[in-house]
Protein backbone atom coordinates (compact mmCIF):
# COMPACT_ATOMS: atom_id res chain seq x y z
CA UNK A 1 0.00 0.00 0.00
CA UNK A 2 0.87 3.63 -0.76
CA UNK A 3 1.18 5.33 2.02
CA UNK A 4 3.00 8.83 0.76
CA UNK A 5 1.06 11.78 2.43
CA UNK A 6 0.96 13.40 -0.94
CA UNK A 7 -0.89 10.56 -2.67
CA UNK A 8 -3.09 10.80 0.26
CA UNK A 9 -3.87 14.51 -0.03
CA UNK A 10 -4.74 14.18 -3.60
CA UNK A 11 -6.70 11.11 -3.13
CA UNK A 12 -8.62 13.67 -0.27
CA UNK A 13 -8.87 15.84 -2.83
CA UNK A 14 -10.47 13.49 -5.18
CA UNK A 15 -13.16 12.43 -2.82
CA UNK A 16 -14.07 15.64 -1.91
CA UNK A 17 -14.74 16.42 -5.04
CA UNK A 18 -16.74 13.34 -5.43
CA UNK A 19 -19.07 13.98 -2.19
CA UNK A 20 -19.81 17.61 -3.59
CA UNK A 21 -20.72 16.36 -6.49
CA UNK A 22 -23.03 14.24 -5.37
CA UNK A 23 -24.27 16.67 -3.10
CA UNK A 24 -25.05 19.14 -5.35
CA UNK A 25 -26.50 16.49 -8.17
CA UNK A 26 -28.84 15.46 -5.16
CA UNK A 27 -29.52 19.57 -4.67
CA UNK A 28 -30.17 19.80 -8.41
CA UNK A 29 -32.37 17.30 -8.49
CA UNK A 30 -34.25 17.40 -5.12
CA UNK A 31 -34.96 20.32 -3.34
CA UNK A 32 -32.15 21.92 -0.97
CA UNK A 33 -33.61 19.22 1.70
CA UNK A 34 -36.71 17.31 0.66
CA UNK A 35 -38.87 18.80 3.38
CA UNK A 36 -39.40 21.39 1.00
CA UNK A 37 -41.08 19.02 -1.34
CA UNK A 38 -43.29 16.93 1.12
CA UNK A 39 -44.43 20.87 2.02
CA UNK A 40 -45.51 21.06 -1.37
CA UNK A 41 -46.87 17.64 -1.43
CA UNK A 42 -49.15 18.22 1.79
CA UNK A 43 -49.98 21.44 0.57
CA UNK A 44 -51.29 20.15 -2.22
CA UNK A 45 -53.02 17.46 -0.82
CA UNK A 46 -54.69 19.74 1.68
CA UNK A 47 -56.21 22.00 -1.30
CA UNK A 48 -56.91 19.06 -3.89
CA UNK A 49 -59.09 17.35 -0.74
CA UNK A 50 -60.50 20.63 0.54
CA UNK A 51 -59.18 19.48 4.66
CA UNK A 52 -58.75 21.79 7.32
CA UNK A 53 -55.16 20.71 7.94
CA UNK A 54 -52.79 18.15 6.76
CA UNK A 55 -49.43 16.47 7.84
CA UNK A 56 -46.81 13.83 7.48
CA UNK A 57 -44.77 12.53 10.29
CA UNK A 58 -42.02 9.73 9.89
CA UNK A 59 -41.09 6.70 11.59
CA UNK A 60 -38.31 7.09 13.62
CA UNK A 61 -37.66 3.17 14.40
CA UNK A 62 -35.48 3.47 16.96
CA UNK A 63 -36.72 5.49 19.47
CA UNK A 64 -40.30 3.79 18.52
CA UNK A 65 -42.37 7.31 17.53
CA UNK A 66 -43.66 9.54 14.85
CA UNK A 67 -41.69 12.27 13.96
CA UNK A 68 -44.33 15.31 12.49
CA UNK A 69 -42.22 16.36 9.62
CA UNK A 70 -44.26 19.04 7.81
CA UNK A 71 -47.71 20.62 8.25
CA UNK A 72 -50.62 22.82 6.63
CA UNK A 73 -53.45 24.50 8.22
CA UNK A 74 -54.70 24.26 12.08
CA UNK A 75 -52.71 23.27 14.52
CA UNK A 76 -49.48 23.59 12.19
CA UNK A 77 -46.63 25.45 14.20
CA UNK A 78 -47.68 23.38 17.72
CA UNK A 79 -47.62 19.64 15.58
CA UNK A 80 -44.19 20.62 13.61
CA UNK A 81 -41.27 18.60 15.65
CA UNK A 82 -44.18 16.93 17.62
CA UNK A 83 -42.99 13.03 18.72
CA UNK A 84 -45.65 10.51 19.77
CA UNK A 85 -45.10 6.77 20.60
CA UNK A 86 -45.78 4.71 17.96
CA UNK A 87 -48.64 2.80 19.64
CA UNK A 88 -51.00 5.91 19.73
CA UNK A 89 -53.17 7.26 17.78
CA UNK A 90 -54.88 7.11 14.15
CA UNK A 91 -51.16 8.10 12.80
CA UNK A 92 -49.63 4.81 15.13
CA UNK A 93 -52.61 2.23 13.64
CA UNK A 94 -51.49 3.31 10.37
CA UNK A 95 -47.87 3.11 10.88
CA UNK A 96 -47.87 -0.18 12.69
CA UNK A 97 -50.90 -1.92 9.64
CA UNK A 98 -49.52 -0.44 6.81
CA UNK A 99 -53.42 -0.12 6.06
CA UNK A 100 -55.06 3.62 5.12
CA UNK A 101 -58.32 4.21 7.42
CA UNK A 102 -60.58 6.93 7.23
CA UNK A 103 -62.58 7.72 10.36
CA UNK A 104 -64.99 10.74 11.49
CA UNK A 105 -67.49 11.56 14.54
CA UNK A 106 -64.97 10.18 17.50
CA UNK A 107 -67.13 10.91 20.26
CA UNK A 108 -66.00 11.24 24.29
CA UNK A 109 -62.24 10.10 23.34
CA UNK A 110 -59.88 12.41 24.76
CA UNK A 111 -57.16 9.97 22.99
CA UNK A 112 -58.23 10.65 19.58
CA UNK A 113 -55.59 11.89 17.97
CA UNK A 114 -53.78 13.04 21.23
CA UNK A 115 -51.20 14.36 19.13
CA UNK A 116 -53.11 17.26 18.12
CA UNK A 117 -55.98 17.92 21.05
CA UNK A 118 -53.55 17.48 23.44
CA UNK A 119 -50.96 20.53 21.89
CA UNK A 120 -53.39 22.69 20.21
CA UNK A 121 -56.89 21.93 21.41
CA UNK A 122 -57.67 21.28 18.05
CA UNK A 123 -59.87 17.97 17.78
CA UNK A 124 -60.29 17.02 14.24
CA UNK A 125 -64.16 15.71 13.48
CA UNK A 126 -63.00 13.43 10.95
CA UNK A 127 -59.65 12.19 9.59
CA UNK A 128 -57.82 10.00 6.45
CA UNK A 129 -54.72 8.48 6.88
CA UNK A 130 -52.45 6.39 4.45
CA UNK A 131 -49.56 5.02 4.88
CA UNK A 132 -45.47 6.10 3.23
CA UNK A 133 -44.69 3.06 1.99
CA UNK A 134 -40.92 2.21 0.33
CA UNK A 135 -41.13 -1.80 -0.83
CA UNK A 136 -42.50 -2.92 2.23
CA UNK A 137 -41.52 -0.90 4.67
CA UNK A 138 -43.78 1.67 6.23
CA UNK A 139 -41.51 4.91 6.84
CA UNK A 140 -44.93 7.30 7.62
CA UNK A 141 -47.76 8.39 7.71
CA UNK A 142 -49.96 11.71 5.60
CA UNK A 143 -52.81 12.25 7.43
CA UNK A 144 -55.42 15.26 5.96
CA UNK A 145 -57.82 16.56 8.71
CA UNK A 146 -61.08 17.55 8.60
CA UNK A 147 -63.04 17.72 4.87
CA UNK A 148 -64.68 21.29 4.67
CA UNK A 149 -67.49 20.58 2.37
CA UNK A 150 -68.72 16.79 4.17
CA UNK A 151 -68.78 14.90 6.97
CA UNK A 152 -66.34 12.41 6.79
CA UNK A 153 -63.24 11.45 4.04
CA UNK A 154 -65.00 8.56 1.84
CA UNK A 155 -62.96 5.65 -0.51
CA UNK A 156 -62.52 8.05 -3.62
CA UNK A 157 -60.45 10.22 -1.36
CA UNK A 158 -58.56 6.99 0.42
CA UNK A 159 -57.75 5.76 -3.20
CA UNK A 160 -56.45 9.73 -3.85
CA UNK A 161 -54.49 10.15 -0.41
CA UNK A 162 -52.18 7.19 -1.75
CA UNK A 163 -51.45 8.65 -4.94
CA UNK A 164 -49.74 11.57 -3.03
CA UNK A 165 -48.56 9.70 -0.25
CA UNK A 166 -46.42 7.36 -3.17
CA UNK A 167 -44.84 10.86 -4.46
CA UNK A 168 -43.91 11.75 -0.81
CA UNK A 169 -42.61 8.30 -0.33
CA UNK A 170 -40.72 8.40 -3.40
CA UNK A 171 -39.36 11.94 -2.71
CA UNK A 172 -38.36 10.56 1.31
CA UNK A 173 -36.39 7.95 -0.56
CA UNK A 174 -34.31 9.47 -3.16
CA UNK A 175 -33.38 12.11 -0.47
CA UNK A 176 -32.17 9.50 1.88
CA UNK A 177 -30.42 7.30 -1.16
CA UNK A 178 -28.26 10.65 -1.92
CA UNK A 179 -27.35 11.19 1.79
CA UNK A 180 -26.82 7.90 1.64
CA UNK A 181 -24.49 7.74 -1.43
CA UNK A 182 -21.96 10.08 0.24
CA UNK A 183 -21.60 8.21 3.64
CA UNK A 184 -21.11 5.01 1.27
CA UNK A 185 -18.20 6.27 -0.50
CA UNK A 186 -16.12 7.42 2.65
CA UNK A 187 -17.26 3.75 4.16
CA UNK A 188 -16.08 2.78 1.38
CA UNK A 189 -12.61 4.37 1.78
CA UNK A 190 -12.47 3.42 5.25
CA UNK A 191 -12.52 -0.22 4.33
CA UNK A 192 -10.47 -0.51 1.59
CA UNK A 193 -7.66 1.09 3.64
CA UNK A 194 -8.59 -0.31 7.28
CA UNK A 195 -6.36 -3.31 7.28
CA UNK A 196 -3.46 -1.01 6.96
CA UNK A 197 -2.77 -0.79 10.31
CA UNK A 198 -1.86 3.14 10.29
CA UNK A 199 -4.03 5.91 10.79
CA UNK A 200 -4.18 6.77 6.86
CA UNK A 201 -7.77 6.20 7.00
CA UNK A 202 -8.77 8.86 9.68
CA UNK A 203 -6.12 10.80 8.08
CA UNK A 204 -7.80 10.83 4.80
CA UNK A 205 -11.38 11.35 5.99
CA UNK A 206 -10.36 14.12 8.34
CA UNK A 207 -8.62 15.78 5.38
CA UNK A 208 -12.28 15.16 3.06
CA UNK A 209 -13.67 16.51 5.70
CA UNK A 210 -12.02 19.69 5.74
CA UNK A 211 -11.25 21.36 3.20
CA UNK A 212 -9.25 24.50 2.20
CA UNK A 213 -11.82 27.67 3.33
CA UNK A 214 -11.70 28.15 -0.84
CA UNK A 215 -13.04 25.02 -1.38
CA UNK A 216 -16.07 25.61 1.05
CA UNK A 217 -16.74 28.58 -0.20
CA UNK A 218 -17.07 26.73 -4.02
CA UNK A 219 -18.98 24.27 -2.58
CA UNK A 220 -21.47 26.77 -0.93
CA UNK A 221 -21.54 28.27 -4.85
CA UNK A 222 -21.73 25.03 -6.20
CA UNK A 223 -25.03 24.00 -4.14
CA UNK A 224 -26.17 27.01 -4.12
CA UNK A 225 -26.35 26.74 -8.26
CA UNK A 226 -27.66 23.10 -7.79
CA UNK A 227 -30.20 24.75 -5.81
CA UNK A 228 -31.53 27.42 -8.35
CA UNK A 229 -31.49 24.78 -10.73
CA UNK A 230 -33.72 22.78 -9.04
CA UNK A 231 -36.22 26.05 -8.43
CA UNK A 232 -36.30 26.91 -12.05
CA UNK A 233 -36.58 23.43 -12.83
CA UNK A 234 -39.82 22.97 -10.97
CA UNK A 235 -41.18 25.88 -12.63
CA UNK A 236 -41.31 23.62 -15.80
CA UNK A 237 -40.01 21.93 -18.36
CA UNK A 238 -39.53 25.28 -21.28
CA UNK A 239 -37.69 26.94 -17.92
CA UNK A 240 -35.16 24.20 -17.45
CA UNK A 241 -34.31 23.94 -20.99
CA UNK A 242 -33.80 28.07 -21.19
CA UNK A 243 -31.48 27.75 -17.92
CA UNK A 244 -29.58 25.40 -19.44
CA UNK A 245 -29.53 26.99 -22.63
CA UNK A 246 -28.13 30.18 -21.09
CA UNK A 247 -25.51 28.40 -19.07
CA UNK A 248 -24.52 26.55 -21.77
CA UNK A 249 -24.05 29.70 -23.72
CA UNK A 250 -22.48 31.61 -21.38
CA UNK A 251 -20.30 28.86 -20.94
CA UNK A 252 -19.40 28.52 -24.61
CA UNK A 253 -18.46 32.58 -24.38
CA UNK A 254 -16.28 32.02 -21.42
CA UNK A 255 -14.45 29.48 -23.41
CA UNK A 256 -14.09 31.23 -26.29
CA UNK A 257 -12.15 33.81 -24.71
CA UNK A 258 -8.64 33.78 -24.71
CA UNK A 259 -8.16 34.18 -20.97
CA UNK A 260 -10.72 31.51 -20.05
CA UNK A 261 -9.14 28.77 -17.30
CA UNK A 262 -10.78 26.60 -14.72
CA UNK A 263 -9.00 28.59 -11.68
CA UNK A 264 -10.30 31.91 -12.83
CA UNK B 1 -48.69 9.54 -14.52
CA UNK B 2 -50.81 10.51 -17.44
CA UNK B 3 -53.18 13.17 -17.82
CA UNK B 4 -55.21 11.62 -20.62
CA UNK B 5 -56.21 8.99 -18.41
CA UNK B 6 -59.98 8.49 -17.24
CA UNK B 7 -60.85 10.16 -14.01
CA UNK B 8 -62.99 7.24 -13.29
CA UNK B 9 -60.00 4.92 -12.59
CA UNK B 10 -59.48 7.36 -10.11
CA UNK B 11 -62.12 8.17 -8.09
CA UNK B 12 -63.10 4.13 -7.99
CA UNK B 13 -60.44 2.63 -5.86
CA UNK B 14 -59.69 -0.96 -7.20
CA UNK B 15 -60.17 -3.05 -4.23
CA UNK B 16 -63.97 -2.28 -4.18
CA UNK B 17 -64.41 -1.63 -8.17
CA UNK B 18 -66.26 -5.27 -7.93
CA UNK B 19 -68.67 -4.26 -5.59
CA UNK B 20 -70.00 -1.23 -7.04
CA UNK B 21 -73.84 -0.95 -8.77
CA UNK B 22 -71.99 -0.91 -12.31
CA UNK B 23 -69.82 -3.71 -12.19
CA UNK B 24 -71.47 -5.67 -9.90
CA UNK B 25 -72.13 -9.60 -11.52
CA UNK B 26 -74.73 -11.74 -10.98
CA UNK B 27 -73.67 -15.44 -10.14
CA UNK B 28 -75.76 -18.07 -10.64
CA UNK B 29 -76.10 -21.59 -8.56
CA UNK B 30 -77.10 -24.92 -9.68
CA UNK B 31 -78.42 -28.00 -8.10
CA UNK B 32 -78.40 -28.73 -4.82
CA UNK B 33 -76.19 -25.48 -4.14
CA UNK B 34 -79.25 -23.53 -5.27
CA UNK B 35 -81.28 -24.83 -2.85
CA UNK B 36 -79.50 -23.27 -0.23
CA UNK B 37 -81.27 -20.86 1.69
CA UNK B 38 -80.36 -17.96 4.50
CA UNK B 39 -82.89 -19.28 6.36
CA UNK B 40 -81.66 -22.86 6.62
CA UNK B 41 -77.81 -21.34 6.56
CA UNK B 42 -78.42 -19.09 9.49
CA UNK B 43 -82.16 -18.66 10.58
CA UNK B 44 -82.35 -18.71 14.39
CA UNK B 45 -78.58 -18.77 14.89
CA UNK B 46 -77.01 -16.52 17.89
CA UNK B 47 -73.74 -17.94 17.00
CA UNK B 48 -73.97 -19.63 20.52
CA UNK B 49 -70.64 -22.48 21.30
CA UNK B 50 -68.83 -20.29 18.46
CA UNK B 51 -64.92 -19.24 19.33
CA UNK B 52 -63.67 -16.12 17.48
CA UNK B 53 -60.45 -15.03 17.30
CA UNK B 54 -60.13 -11.16 16.41
CA UNK B 55 -56.44 -10.53 15.36
CA UNK B 56 -55.56 -6.98 15.48
CA UNK B 57 -54.96 -4.35 18.05
CA UNK B 58 -56.73 -5.77 21.09
CA UNK B 59 -60.55 -5.57 22.25
CA UNK B 60 -61.49 -3.30 24.79
CA UNK B 61 -63.43 -6.10 27.24
CA UNK B 62 -65.62 -3.57 29.04
CA UNK B 63 -67.20 -1.71 25.78
CA UNK B 64 -71.18 -2.23 25.41
CA UNK B 65 -70.50 -2.90 21.79
CA UNK B 66 -69.05 -6.59 22.82
CA UNK B 67 -71.50 -7.19 25.37
CA UNK B 68 -69.07 -9.06 27.74
CA UNK B 69 -68.99 -11.60 25.05
CA UNK B 70 -64.59 -11.91 25.37
CA UNK B 71 -63.53 -15.08 26.96
CA UNK B 72 -60.02 -14.17 26.74
CA UNK B 73 -56.48 -13.54 24.62
CA UNK B 74 -53.00 -12.92 24.27
CA UNK B 75 -50.64 -10.78 23.56
CA UNK B 76 -48.30 -11.50 21.08
CA UNK B 77 -44.77 -9.44 21.54
CA UNK B 78 -41.65 -9.42 19.89
CA UNK B 79 -38.90 -10.64 21.76
CA UNK B 80 -35.41 -11.14 20.34
CA UNK B 81 -34.41 -12.64 23.91
CA UNK B 82 -37.06 -15.93 22.92
CA UNK B 83 -36.31 -19.14 20.47
CA UNK B 84 -39.16 -18.17 18.72
CA UNK B 85 -38.80 -14.56 18.68
CA UNK B 86 -42.17 -14.00 20.28
CA UNK B 87 -43.99 -13.69 23.50
CA UNK B 88 -47.05 -14.56 24.49
CA UNK B 89 -48.89 -12.71 27.73
CA UNK B 90 -51.89 -14.71 28.83
CA UNK B 91 -54.93 -11.08 28.37
CA UNK B 92 -57.93 -12.40 29.91
CA UNK B 93 -59.35 -8.71 30.36
CA UNK B 94 -58.28 -7.34 27.24
CA UNK B 95 -57.43 -3.80 26.00
CA UNK B 96 -57.06 -2.23 22.83
CA UNK B 97 -54.55 0.43 21.92
CA UNK B 98 -55.84 1.73 18.41
CA UNK B 99 -59.82 1.29 18.27
CA UNK B 100 -59.58 -0.97 15.82
CA UNK B 101 -59.46 -4.16 17.13
CA UNK B 102 -62.66 -3.34 19.36
CA UNK B 103 -64.62 -2.02 16.31
CA UNK B 104 -64.08 -4.93 14.45
CA UNK B 105 -65.37 -7.38 17.13
CA UNK B 106 -68.30 -4.75 17.59
CA UNK B 107 -69.55 -5.66 14.54
CA UNK B 108 -68.97 -9.62 15.18
CA UNK B 109 -70.94 -9.59 18.38
CA UNK B 110 -73.69 -7.21 16.86
CA UNK B 111 -74.26 -9.95 14.14
CA UNK B 112 -73.45 -13.22 16.44
CA UNK B 113 -74.26 -11.86 19.90
CA UNK B 114 -73.40 -15.24 21.81
CA UNK B 115 -70.34 -15.98 20.31
CA UNK B 116 -67.47 -16.12 22.24
CA UNK B 117 -64.70 -13.13 21.31
CA UNK B 118 -60.97 -13.76 22.05
CA UNK B 119 -58.33 -10.86 21.55
CA UNK B 120 -55.47 -11.80 19.83
CA UNK B 121 -53.11 -8.71 19.57
CA UNK B 122 -50.69 -8.36 17.75
CA UNK B 123 -49.83 -4.79 16.87
CA UNK B 124 -47.92 -2.61 19.35
CA UNK B 125 -44.22 -0.42 19.83
CA UNK B 126 -42.30 -2.60 17.97
CA UNK B 127 -42.60 -2.19 14.18
CA UNK B 128 -39.37 -4.81 13.33
CA UNK B 129 -41.50 -8.26 14.65
CA UNK B 130 -44.77 -7.19 13.52
CA UNK B 131 -45.36 -9.78 11.05
CA UNK B 132 -44.14 -12.48 13.26
CA UNK B 133 -46.53 -11.12 15.73
CA UNK B 134 -48.92 -11.25 13.40
CA UNK B 135 -47.89 -15.14 12.01
CA UNK B 136 -47.76 -15.82 15.96
CA UNK B 137 -51.14 -14.33 16.28
CA UNK B 138 -52.52 -16.63 13.39
CA UNK B 139 -50.59 -19.81 15.08
CA UNK B 140 -52.00 -19.02 18.67
CA UNK B 141 -55.82 -19.01 17.04
CA UNK B 142 -54.91 -22.50 15.62
CA UNK B 143 -53.25 -24.46 18.09
CA UNK B 144 -56.35 -22.87 20.49
CA UNK B 145 -59.36 -24.38 18.61
CA UNK B 146 -60.69 -20.82 17.38
CA UNK B 147 -63.81 -21.76 15.06
CA UNK B 148 -63.34 -18.15 12.91
CA UNK B 149 -60.09 -16.52 12.61
CA UNK B 150 -61.32 -12.43 11.74
CA UNK B 151 -57.87 -10.25 10.04
CA UNK B 152 -58.68 -7.05 9.60
CA UNK B 153 -54.65 -6.47 8.57
CA UNK B 154 -52.48 -8.86 6.75
CA UNK B 155 -48.49 -8.06 5.47
CA UNK B 156 -47.11 -7.24 2.04
CA UNK B 157 -44.10 -8.86 2.79
CA UNK B 158 -42.98 -11.24 0.61
CA UNK B 159 -40.61 -13.17 2.75
CA UNK B 160 -43.69 -14.05 4.92
CA UNK B 161 -45.34 -15.57 1.82
CA UNK B 162 -44.62 -18.91 2.67
CA UNK B 163 -45.51 -18.76 5.89
CA UNK B 164 -48.39 -17.21 5.81
CA UNK B 165 -49.69 -20.09 3.50
CA UNK B 166 -48.21 -22.61 5.38
CA UNK B 167 -50.43 -21.09 8.50
CA UNK B 168 -53.58 -21.06 6.20
CA UNK B 169 -53.33 -24.43 5.11
CA UNK B 170 -52.98 -25.52 8.98
CA UNK B 171 -55.92 -23.62 10.07
CA UNK B 172 -57.80 -25.19 6.42
CA UNK B 173 -57.22 -28.36 7.37
CA UNK B 174 -58.00 -28.10 11.11
CA UNK B 175 -61.16 -26.53 10.34
CA UNK B 176 -60.59 -23.02 11.09
CA UNK B 177 -61.82 -20.11 8.69
CA UNK B 178 -59.79 -17.92 8.17
CA UNK B 179 -61.87 -14.57 7.24
CA UNK B 180 -59.19 -11.92 5.79
CA UNK B 181 -59.35 -8.01 5.02
CA UNK B 182 -58.06 -7.50 1.71
CA UNK B 183 -55.34 -4.68 1.18
CA UNK B 184 -56.72 -1.15 1.21
CA UNK B 185 -53.67 -0.12 -1.14
CA UNK B 186 -53.30 -1.66 -4.70
CA UNK B 187 -50.67 -4.03 -3.90
CA UNK B 188 -50.55 -7.74 -2.83
CA UNK B 189 -50.95 -8.67 0.70
CA UNK B 190 -51.00 -11.76 2.83
CA UNK B 191 -53.23 -13.68 3.74
CA UNK B 192 -55.97 -12.33 2.12
CA UNK B 193 -54.76 -13.41 -1.46
CA UNK B 194 -54.93 -17.48 -0.52
CA UNK B 195 -57.58 -19.60 -1.62
CA UNK B 196 -57.97 -21.12 1.75
CA UNK B 197 -59.15 -17.93 3.06
CA UNK B 198 -62.58 -16.00 2.74
CA UNK B 199 -61.06 -12.58 1.66
CA UNK B 200 -63.56 -9.76 1.98
CA UNK B 201 -63.49 -5.90 0.28
CA UNK B 202 -65.56 -3.46 1.20
CA UNK B 203 -69.16 -2.33 -0.37
CA UNK B 204 -71.08 0.78 -0.19
CA UNK B 205 -74.49 -0.39 1.55
CA UNK B 206 -75.25 -0.53 4.97
CA UNK B 207 -77.08 -3.72 5.86
CA UNK B 208 -75.05 -5.89 7.88
CA UNK B 209 -76.40 -8.49 5.59
CA UNK B 210 -76.05 -7.76 2.42
CA UNK B 211 -72.92 -9.30 0.96
CA UNK B 212 -71.78 -10.51 -2.45
CA UNK B 213 -70.24 -12.49 -3.99
CA UNK B 214 -67.08 -11.59 -6.63
CA UNK B 215 -66.27 -14.63 -9.94
CA UNK B 216 -63.36 -13.07 -10.60
CA UNK B 217 -61.31 -13.41 -7.79
CA UNK B 218 -59.13 -12.93 -5.79
CA UNK B 219 -61.40 -10.85 -3.74
CA UNK B 220 -64.51 -13.17 -2.98
CA UNK B 221 -66.75 -11.12 -1.21
CA UNK B 222 -67.87 -7.83 -0.24
CA UNK B 223 -69.59 -6.41 2.56
CA UNK B 224 -70.40 -3.37 4.25
CA UNK B 225 -66.69 -1.01 5.29
CA UNK B 226 -67.89 2.65 4.31
CA UNK B 227 -69.02 5.25 6.73
CA UNK B 228 -70.04 2.01 9.25
CA UNK B 229 -70.74 3.00 12.80
CA UNK B 230 -68.15 1.25 15.15
CA UNK B 231 -67.18 0.88 18.54
CA UNK B 232 -64.04 3.15 19.22
CA UNK B 233 -61.48 3.26 22.43
CA UNK B 234 -62.90 4.87 25.76
CA UNK B 235 -66.79 3.00 25.33
CA UNK B 236 -66.90 5.85 22.24
CA UNK B 237 -68.31 5.38 18.98
CA UNK B 238 -67.10 6.24 15.68
CA UNK B 239 -67.82 6.08 11.58
CA UNK B 240 -64.99 4.23 9.70
CA UNK B 241 -64.25 3.01 6.43
CA UNK B 242 -61.95 0.83 5.15
CA UNK B 243 -61.90 -2.88 4.19
CA UNK B 244 -60.95 -3.99 7.65
CA UNK B 245 -64.35 -2.92 8.94
CA UNK B 246 -65.92 -5.21 5.71
CA UNK B 247 -64.27 -8.71 7.06
CA UNK B 248 -65.79 -8.48 10.31
CA UNK B 249 -69.21 -8.75 9.00
CA UNK B 250 -68.58 -11.90 7.01
CA UNK B 251 -66.87 -13.47 9.84
CA UNK B 252 -70.15 -12.62 12.18
CA UNK B 253 -72.55 -14.34 9.64
CA UNK B 254 -70.01 -17.36 9.24
CA UNK B 255 -70.00 -17.80 13.08
CA UNK B 256 -73.63 -17.83 12.74
CA UNK B 257 -73.41 -20.16 10.20
CA UNK B 258 -70.82 -22.65 12.21
CA UNK B 259 -73.28 -22.64 15.05
CA UNK B 260 -76.05 -23.89 13.07
CA UNK B 261 -73.80 -26.39 11.16
CA UNK B 262 -71.07 -27.40 13.24
CA UNK B 263 -69.43 -30.22 10.90
CA UNK B 264 -69.30 -28.11 7.96
CA UNK B 265 -65.83 -27.45 6.51
CA UNK B 266 -64.50 -24.39 5.55
CA UNK B 267 -64.94 -24.77 1.92
CA UNK B 268 -68.38 -26.12 2.51
CA UNK B 269 -69.04 -22.86 4.66
CA UNK B 270 -67.91 -20.88 1.38
CA UNK B 271 -70.26 -22.73 -0.78
CA UNK B 272 -73.03 -21.88 1.65
CA UNK B 273 -71.58 -18.13 1.53
CA UNK B 274 -71.75 -18.27 -2.41
CA UNK B 275 -75.16 -19.66 -2.42
CA UNK B 276 -76.51 -16.79 -0.17
CA UNK B 277 -74.53 -14.00 -1.80
CA UNK B 278 -76.93 -10.90 -2.15
CA UNK B 279 -75.91 -11.17 -5.86
CA UNK B 280 -77.17 -14.74 -6.18
CA UNK B 281 -79.77 -16.42 -7.98
CA UNK B 282 -80.65 -19.90 -9.24
CA UNK B 283 -79.15 -21.12 -12.44
CA UNK B 284 -81.48 -21.31 -15.65
CA UNK B 285 -82.93 -25.07 -15.48
CA UNK B 286 -82.43 -25.08 -18.92
CA UNK B 287 -80.38 -23.59 -21.39
CA UNK B 288 -82.27 -20.62 -22.60
CA UNK B 289 -84.35 -20.50 -19.98
CA UNK B 290 -84.46 -16.84 -17.89
CA UNK B 291 -84.36 -18.87 -14.48
CA UNK B 292 -86.64 -19.52 -12.11
CA UNK B 293 -86.12 -17.27 -9.85
CA UNK B 294 -84.84 -13.82 -11.63
CA UNK B 295 -83.14 -11.47 -9.36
Amino acid sequence: MNNDPSADGRLARELRQLLVAIEATGRALLPASNLELLQTVVDAAARIFGAAAASICLVDEADQVLEFKVAYGAGKDEILGMRIPIDRGIAGYVANTGQPIAISNVQQDPRFNQEFAKSTGYVPRSILATPLIIGDRVIGVMEVLDKISAPSFGMQDMELLGVFAQQAAIAIDQSQQMDELGRAVLHGIDQLLENNGSDRPTRIRSEVEAGTEEERARRRDMLELAGLFFEISQTGEAEKQACLRILTAFREYLRSRPSFSSNE
Amino acid sequence: MSGSEPSDEILRPAWSSQFSAETLQQISSAGPIAEITREWAWGGSTGKGIRVAVIDSGIEHDHPAVGGSIRGGTIVEFDRRTKSQLRFNQDDRPADIFGHGTACAGIIHSIAPEAELYSVRVIGRDLTGKAMQFAGGLRWAIEHEMNVVNMSLSTSREEFYGLFHELADEAYFKGVLLVSAVNNIPAPSYPSLYSSVVSVAAHEGHDPFTFFYNPTPPVEFGAPGIDVNVAWLNKSYSTSTGNSFAAPHITGIVALIRSKHPDLTPFQIKTVLFACATNARPAPAVPGDAGKNPA
